[in-house]
């Protein structure tokens, strides 16, 4: 068994898991945060996208005792109990998710795009978004919400957003 | 139970307009059954083809918000109590007799709670219609995706380690590959002593011969599409359990519910009242996940060992062992005028079903009838056979063979077109259906907007100004 101790959308969290754990299934076992998903265990659809120390790393392709130390952010530290991150509002207003299961993974690309880069042309956003893939053909949504939330949080950038 | 006071409506509630029932106390109270209200329904009904407000309107999904919040719980999300991981093990060899399966390496691991191979399986048999595919193959093996054991251990790593310790004997079979080398008497069989052609369909109108005697023109050619996985996001997964009582609970990402029940009461023989399906929401099925797949054995590893059981596919297991669209042989032949009208069309389909039947026969019959394509043609002839190879099965995927024929019967209209010199689009206006056109299938048209269609793509597009 490995120990981790690591921060988890803001709050310090421990594990002992077994060497051959990964960031994804630490995360969904360990702390029971099922937003990353598990697609394809090679690092090609990016459903298990999280944040770690601001980048986007596909988890499923992290082990868990990599962690040791650094900060994770999960789709579940994106909103609070009152407000929905702007991300997740344009998405679900732009009705950009079909199934859902790629959802997680592609609003935290977003996100990191939109940390490094407030304001990202139409191919900035598609090769940010190029590590997540979609079969339910929701691309051109996505592109429109993510627009739509870039152009929202310029917009309250005073404000705090997670 | 005590009667209670009748609603009263109070001056209250009617001025408000609320038109709620109010009991004594003045407390809103909800009927158990709404109040019915007349709505103009009849003046909001647009007219036939009149354009709704409802185009060009943002629509949300009301399971977006969970979707993006990651709340959704989709099968693999969810865990029970002492639940066990079940991992199947694949034969990796498209055809062979099973001589020996030797699991007692792997059932002595710490953690290992079970096994199972095809003989543990009370009826080890499914199919929507053929009832051709094993859950786990025993004794033979069809083709390489075929599971052949079935382990529940305490992790998924150790049942994963005690995969590789489970011994099989094969004794190598011939296999076949190719869908027409497989319509020959001499080919292998898939499954004997069947043939391998496990369905056909043949559709005739008016005298093709005859046709293409009249033509000014025939064109021949030969098209094929190729094997396609639906790649959902989710892979296959079910939880299996058992209460006291002896009924099983399967939670499952299957999107045929009740057809899945009945497979799981045939193979399992149980009643269907002992049986209960739990679906929620499908991260993705595109027709992949309209039957069971390791269903029945996660129940009997969780009937084994008295817990829950979770059987999650990996993704080279969903491009393996799960189902896929038919790759199609489609001969053309058609008979023009100098016009370009289609006089007669003459279709050959060979269906490449793969090892089982799955929704084979749903497949061919649509494929067949679409295959003439959206045109008057006085004389038809299509014939379609599906086939056993010794390949992942094939299965329901979006439309149903209707693509394959679609890429076949509108690339077969370009050729034309470019060898009449006629323009694609004019050739396409003077055969379309028009309305109460008759399908080949005898079938009298109604709504029929294919030239209406064509012609505002065309003028959308700019067709003209891109010759």
């Amino acid at each position: 068994m490995t120990d981790v101790t690591l921060k988890i959308n803001g709050e310090t969290r421990s594990a002992a898991v077994p060497p051959e754990t990964t960031l994804l299934k630490m995360l969904r076992e360990n702390f029971n945060l099922t937003g990353a998903k598990l697609g394809c265990d090679v690092g090609d659809c990016g459903a298990c996208t999280v944040i770690v120390d601001g980048m986007s790393v596909n988890s499923c392709l992290m082990l868990a005792a990599q962690l040791e130390g650094r900060e994770v952010l999960t789709i579940e530290g994106l909103a609070t109990p009152d407000r929905l991150h702007p991300i997740q509002k344009s998405f679900e207003d732009c009705a950009s998710l079909q199934c859902g299961f790629c959802g997680p993974g592609v609003i935290m690309s977003s996100k990191a795009l939109l940390d490094a880069n407030p304001n990202p042309s139409v191919a900035e956003i598609r090769d940010a978004l190029a590590g997540n893939l979609c079969r339910c053909t929701g691309y051109t949504k996505m592109i429109e919400a993510v627009q739509e939330s870039a152009k929202a949080m310029r917009g309250r950038k005073s404000e705090r957003v997670a | 139970m005590t009667k209670k006071a009748k609603p009263v409506r109070t001056a209250r509630a009617k001025s408000a307009g609320i038109g709620q029932p109010v009991d004594a106390s003045g407390t809103l109270r909800l009927p158990a059954v709404t109040q019915q209200v007349a709505y103009p329904i009849e003046a909001l009904a647009p007219k036939v083809r009149q354009q709704t407000p409802a185009v060009g309107q943002r629509a949300t999904r009301p399971d977006g918000r969970l979707h993006g919040l990651g709340q959704t719980k989709y099968i693999d999300d969810m865990s029970f109590p002492g639940m066990l991981y079940c991992k199947i093990k694949r034969a990796g060899i498209s055809s062979a007799l099973i001589k020996k399966i030797d699991t007692r390496e792997a059932a002595a691991m710490p953690g290992v709670m079970a096994i199972i191979t095809g003989k543990d399986i009370p009826v080890n048999s499914y199919g929507p219609s053929i009832k051709d595919q094993p859950v786990l193959a025993y004794e033979r093996v069809f083709h390489a995706g075929d599971g052949v054991a079935a382990v529940a251990a305490v992790t998924e790593q150790i049942a994963l380690e005690a995969l590789e310790k489970i011994k099989v004997e094969y004794e190598a079979l011939p296999a076949i590959y190719d869908p027409v080398e497989a319509m020959k008497d001499s080919a292998p069989k898939v499954h004997p002593p069947s043939s391998n052609i496990y369905a056909t369909k043949l559709i005739k109108k008016g005298d093709v011969e005859k046709g293409f005697r009249e033509s000014y023109r025939v064109f021949e050619d030969t098209f094929t599409t190729q094997m396609v996985e639906h790649v959902p996001l989710e892979p296959h997964c079910s939880i299996a359990s058992w209460d006291a009582n002896g009924r099983l609970t399967i939670h499952s990402t299957l999107g045929r519910i009740t057809l899945g029940r009945t497979d799981m009461a045939r193979t399992l023989q149980l009643p269907l009242s002992r049986i209960r399906m739990v679906a929620t929401i499908v991260g993705g099925n595109f027709g992949g996940k309209n039957e069971i797949t390791q269903e029945p054995a996660l129940a009997i590893l969780s009937k084994m060992t008295g817990r829950p059981v979770k059987g999650t596919f990996t993704r080279t297991e969903e491009f393996i062992a799960t189902t896929t669209r038919h790759p199609i042989i489609m001969h053309y032949k058609t008979g023009v005028s100098k016009e370009g009208k289609l006089i007669a069309r003459k279709v050959r389909l060979v269906l490449d079903g793969g090892a089982y039947c799955s929704w084979s026969e749903t497949t061919l019959g649509k494929a067949c009838i679409l295959s003439p394509g959206p045109y008057n043609i006085e004389n038809v002839h299509a014939e379609a056979f599906v086939v056993y190879t010794n390949k992942t099965m094939t299965g329901a995927m979006r439309g149903f063979g209707a693509p394959q024929v679609c890429f076949a019967y509108e690339s077969h209209m370009d050729d034309i077109a470019e060898a009449l010199g006629i323009d694609p689009l004019e050739i396409r206006l003077r055969n379309a259906f028009h309305e109460g056109s008759s399908s080949p299938t005898g079938q009298v048209l109604h709504s029929v907007v294919v030239r209406d269609s064509l012609l505002q793509a065309a003028e959308r597009y700019g067709w003209k100004e891109a010759q």
